[in-house]
């Protein structure tokens, strides 16, 4: 019962929001706000509650349609590996509502829609029926296209439509593979097909693994199925830019250590060595693209790109602690890039600009908005003490056993994020001060400051208590790899 | 978890684990509390962090002495910081009579350096800052020496990179002070890539990242030659970056751009040592490999050469200093390379004296002059007769006088070419001849001969904070020159702890005994041969630049090619900046892939909606709605495969 509540619980303050007479849409951002601080704390008490290395808990489980040869389940359970995707989840879903404090334009329907697409992302990390996993995965569509085409930017409605036909293009490959697995093994429940071994197949299972791939492979994304993601980000909203990359993203590397791995170990052996290469090449390939950038969201667009190569990379060596590593490198990124999204958007708001070659000297007009620019920078550099630094490293030490050329390309990666982060830095923030925003308020809200401590906290906090987490996804994902027998 | 190694004697050092963690905690502290509640009261935020690094100091200063009571055995403390997999990860601290050393070197000179800053940074406007930033660091600082494993020691190593950033670029407002910080970090990080990669080997091949185990596993050869060659190799790229060894040491002249504390505190005497303490620490690989050990010579050879020859014709005086810090590093890694272990920290040690010394020192005298062009000086001797005799005791024990302390260091390290690599000798003996030379051209320049004005104050400049008057140069205020007279007691007598290898024999029982060479006894030739070319030096730049009985323009204009070349940096920035970084990285190599995924990739993806949209436009017209239309396709259909079927299954 508990995880139904925290996965519908959003989409409902979404409907109240919505529900709000046209007289009193101004409240829309307090329920949801509401809504959002409620399904926090409700994860962090599952987090609390949660027993270590005991499998999947807080399990609801109904037989919802039962068709004879297949039984298709409403079936939430969450494990060391989803738990705390879904705390992330929450969390960035309640710095959203607040970096969306100040929309104007119909903000009943934008806090609906940013509700529903909580409610989507929650049930694809706690979904064990395939089928419903994939309903979720299709149901983040809709909030998101109305998001960026109606509350975005620039070529708003291209971005919007390229992002939608992106993710369909790769789900139809996900629902062949989908039917392919439970046609040969009878059932969609994950757990099931988790745990069993599928000995004749309607379809070759090296088919369905790279079907399975491709769809999950667009969302993380890969090279070179990335191109929708620097145009979705960069004329999308702040608060979409903040739950795309720091969630959105999560559900394809989630979903490729969940259902590829899990579930087809032995292809998974067999391709390690591919996911990891593109992991590398994506470190890489995404870093030099990210040196070019001179609009600011697009360049942490492709430095996204860049540093989700490396949850691949960590996939694809398919040992306990290089998977450990991915999966902390998925919730070190949801919470850097988040940041580094809601300061860009502060930024934005006062200067109305995010090409770089218009902006200089921020650090003496709006010295919070530059430290909080300077430290998830710099997280995002993977400094020490910070969270980013103990993925990374926790990544190349899992993999470079295996694969120890993927790793030693993709630890130059570690030089480019400094060179591309510190140019920027000192194009942005340092240098002489431009006198056009002398009158910009740097300390404007409470809610902006709100979003901006509270992920730099927990970037701290994972950064030097990496145990809190640590001791979660071992267990989890020492299943998966006993599974590949690595 | 806590292990006690016994020395030769069987004593271990008795210290509780919890002061030396207090060590590390007091400014870490002090970096907090000014962080979060102190932004507006910066007096307070010095006055917190000098008593921060007091504490730091004391407790240093105690621990040493425990450490030398228990004749330099060591104490290991270690407790599980995380784990994945068989990945495990802890946090420890390491005392032993290196880390005891380094702890002392560390605490006092930044305990010196944050009490004259009270003085030079007077009235800055970030000066609760400054005091939060150089917090940071000596916490990063005394974390690296006292860290247990290489995991912990690279956290602090990648921490002191940040506070030297933070600080190059404290002044950020000025272009080249933001593009400095960024090039020491990026430069740094180059080299921080070998490192990281030495991680990754010894953990994958190893299993561990404890300093003790890996001192066993180098020692023990189980691991097989290659791999611990590329250990050695990986670590001293790391110390390459960090202590500024050629071809990385292009960052550190540049970052001169921070205050003078700043460079006196972290590149000159402490972190751009730490390259020097890394590899010390890790001494019995090198001892493993032979290879690496050679090359780790040779780099300091070479950085001695190129540091020294710079130095020559730098006209600004903290870039001298700059350059000389570079050639006094090379040193120390060419005493690694000599087996000379015990020998590079005696340097390291007395360097960091003397060294800071000789940056307050010019921060002094920019504090009288508004300037650090040598040029606008000249004539403070009798001006600033404080600084002028600490300066000038400095750069004795630099150019490595009888009986100051850099005498003793350098001297040893000669010895230890002598005996073990006559090629590495030839080069250090040739560079001290420089060494001597640099230096007194840098005294004669700026406190000899006719004061030349200084630099007038721009009261424009809302940011400068400089209230002197440059026309009337005077003595520094005591905050100021108190630290000067304690650091030149330092320079003075720090070189007599070496007094019957005292020093040596602490510092060594912090290695494994199998992985040492017995030092070569004193040699009276060594040291006279070198304190000779040492008063060679003096006098040639006394002759040039105080006598003019040369003309220092008719050598340039004779050895003009040569000059060029060190006027241009033997053009590495050029090379670096211009060359690799725009030209050949971000307008080459950059944009052919950016071009590559703008229409390439992303055009393969629009090419396929544009072919989709285009087929529909075509399709459309097969969709009419007119049922005749319909059925002569239906017709011609059955038509064609009456066809195929005839055509497939002839009568």
């Amino acid at each position: 019962m508990p995880l139904t509540v925290l996965v519908f619980l959003p989409a409902f303050a979404g409907l109240l929001a919505l529900l709000l007479p046209a007289g009193r849409a101004q409240y829309a951002r307090w329920v949801a706000l509401a809504g959002s601080l409620v399904a926090l704390a409700l994860s962090i008490v599952l987090f609390f509650d949660f027993e270590t290395g005991a499998g999947f808990q807080f399990i609801d489980r109904e037989t919802w349609i039962d068709v004879g040869a297949f039984e298709i389940q409403y079936f939430l359970a969450v494990d060391g590996l989803s738990l705390p995707l879904v705390v992330l989840t929450t969390f960035l879903t309640t710095a959203a509502v607040l970096v969306s404090f100040n929309i104007e334009y119909r903000p009943r329907a934008y806090f609906a829609c940013l509700m529903v697409l909580s409610t989507a992302v929650l049930g694809v990390f706690t979904a064990m029926d395939f089928l419903l996993f994939f309903l979720f995965w299709e149901l983040e569509l809709f909030p998101m296209y109305l998001l960026i085409s109606v509350w975005g930017s620039g070529r708003r409605e291209y971005s919007a439509m390229k992002f939608v036909l992106y993710t369909v293009a790769g789900s139809a490959f996900m629902l062949v593979a989908i039917l392919a697995l439970a046609f040969s093994a009878g059932t969609f429940d994950m757990q099931v097909l988790g745990t069993e071994t599928i000995t004749t197949a309607v379809l070759p299972l090296r088919w369905v693994f790279l079907f399975l791939f491709i769809g999950f492979a667009v969302k993380l994304p890969i090279v070179p199925l990335h191109t929708w993601l620097p145009d979705a980000h960069s004329d999308a909203p702040t608060a979409v830019s903040v739950m795309l990359a720091g969630v959105l993203l999560k559900m394809g590397g989630y979903a490729i250590i969940r259902t590829c791995v899990t579930i087809l170990p032995d292809q998974a052996n067999d391709y390690g060595i591919w996911l990891a290469a593109i992991g590398s090449i994506s470190v890489l390939y995404g870093a030099f693209v990210t040196f070019r950038q001179t609009d600011v969201k697009r360049l942490i667009a492709y430095s996204s790109v860049s540093h989700m190569g490396l949850v691949l990379l960590g996939i694809g060596a398919l040992g306990t602690t290089a998977m450990v590593g991915a999966a902390y490198q998925m919730l070190a990124h949801g919470l850097i890039t988040g940041m580094l999204f809601v300061v860009v958007g502060l930024m934005y708001e006062r200067t109305h600009t995010r090409e770089i070659g218009r902006l200089g000297g921020l650090a003496r007009q709006m010295p919070l908005i530059a430290t909080g620019l300077v430290f998830a920078g710099f997280a995002s550099v993977g400094l020490p003490a910070l969270a980013g630094f103990i993925a990374e490293v926790t990544v190349f030490l899992g993999a470079f056993q295996k694969h120890e050329w993927a790793v030693i390309m993709a630890i130059f990666g570690v030089v480019l994020s400094a060179g591309y982060i510190l140019w920027t830095l000192q194009r942005v923030v340092f240098g002489p001060v431009r006198h056009e925003w002398d009158e910009a308020d740097d300390q404007k809200h409470w809610w902006e400051h709100a979003s901006v401590v509270g992920l730099a906290v927990l970037v701290i906090l994972l950064g030097v208590y990496p145990d809190l987490i640590m001791d979660m996804l071992d267990p989890a994902i020492e299943v998966v790899s006993a599974r590949v027998g690595a | 978890m806590t292990e006690l190694f016994a020395a030769a004697s069987g004593e271990v050092p008795g210290i509780s684990e919890a002061v030396l963690w207090a060590i590390i905690v007091a400014p870490l502290a002090a970096f907090t509390a000014i962080t979060l509640y102190l932004r507006k009261l910066p007096k307070v935020a010095g006055y917190l962090s000098i008593a921060a690094i007091a504490g730091s100091f004391v407790l240093s200063l105690i621990t040493l002495v425990d450490v030398l009571g228990a004749n330099g055995g060591i104490a290991i403390h270690t407790h599980e910081w995380f784990q994945a997999g068989p990945l495990e990860v802890a946090l420890g601290v390491r005392i032993d009579g290196l880390t005891a050393v380094m702890l002392v070197v560390v605490s006092s000179v930044s305990l010196l350096v944050q009490v004259y800053s009270q003085g030079y940074m007077e009235g800055d406007p970030g000066y609760g800052r400054y005091y939060a930033y150089m917090s940071l660091f000596i916490t990063a600082m005394l974390g690296l020496v006292l860290a247990d494993n290489l995991f912990m020691l690279f956290i602090f190593w990648e921490l002191v990179g940040l506070s030297s950033y933070l600080l190059i670029g404290f002044w950020f407002h000025k272009p080249s002070a933001a593009a400095a910080a960024k090039k020491a970090f990026i430069v740094t990080r180059i080299g921080d890539l070998g490192l990281l990669a030495a991680i990754l080997l010894i953990w994958t091949r190893g299993g561990t990242f404890a300093i003790d185990q890996i001192h066993d596993l180098a020692l023990a050869g189980t691991l097989g030659g290659t791999t611990i060659t590329l250990f050695g190799l990986g670590l001293f790229a790391g110390a390459v970056g960090k202590s500024a060894q050629f071809p990385l040491h292009v960052w550190l002249p540049d970052a001169m751009e921070g205050p003078t504390p700043v460079s006196a505190l972290i590149h000159a005497a402490t972190m751009v040592a730490a390259g020097v303490y890394l590899m010390a620490r890790f001494f019995p690989v090198l001892e493993a490999a032979p290879d690496a050990r050679e090359v780790v010579g040779w780099i300091g050879a070479a950085t001695v050469v190129v540091g020294a020859s710079l130095a020559l014709v730098q006209t600004d005086l903290k870039r001298v200093l700059a350059y000389s810090t570079i050639s006094q590093l090379g040193y120390m890694m060419l005493a690694l390379g000599v087996f000379g272990y015990a020998v590079a920290i005696f340097h390291l040690f007395t360097h960091a004296f003397f060294k800071a010394l000789l940056f307050l020192g010019s921060g002094s005298v920019n504090h009288a002059t508004n300037t650090f062009d040598m040029r606008r000086m000249g004539g403070l001797r009798t001006l600033m007769p404080i600084t002028f005799w600490t300066f000038l005791i400095g750069t004795l024990s630099l150019a490595g006088v009888f009986p100051l302390a850099g005498f003793w260091s350098k001297d040893e390290i000669l010895l230890e070419a002598w005996v073990n690599n006559k090629g590495l000798y030839t080069v250090a003996a040739i560079a001290s001849f420089v060494t001597a030379l640099y230096m007194f051209r840098a005294i004669f320049m700026t406190f000899f001969g006719e004061y030349k004005g200084g630099e007038a104050v721009d009261h424009e400049d809302e940011d400068s904070h400089f209230h002197g008057d440059p026309a009337h140069p005077h003595e520094s205020s005591w905050v100021m020159t108190v630290p000067l007279l304690i650091l030149t007691a330092g320079a003075i007598a720090a070189g007599w702890w070496a007094w019957g290898k005292e020093f040596h024999h602490f510092v060594e029982a912090a290695v494994p005994a199998e992985a040492l060479h017995k030092a070569p006894d004193f040699s009276y030739w060594i040291a006279i041969t070198s304190s000779l070319i040492a008063v060679a030096g003096i006098g040639t730049a006394w002759a040039i630049y105080h006598r003019g009985l040369v003309s220092s323009t008719e050598i340039r204009r004779i050895a003009f090619p040569l000059a060029a070349l060190l006027e241009r940096k033997f053009f590495l920035d050029d090379l670096y900046e211009r060359a690799f970084a725009v030209q050949a990285f971000q307008r080459g190599w950059n944009r052919l892939v950016e071009q590559f995924d703008t229409f390439a990739v992303d055009g393969t993806v629009n090419g396929v909606g544009w072919v989709g949209q285009q087929s529909s436009r075509v399709l459309r017209h097969a969709q009419t709605g007119q049922v005749q239309l319909y059925g002569a396709g239906i017709a011609a259909g059955v038509f064609i495969v009456a066809i195929i079927v005839f055509i497939a299954n002839p009568l």
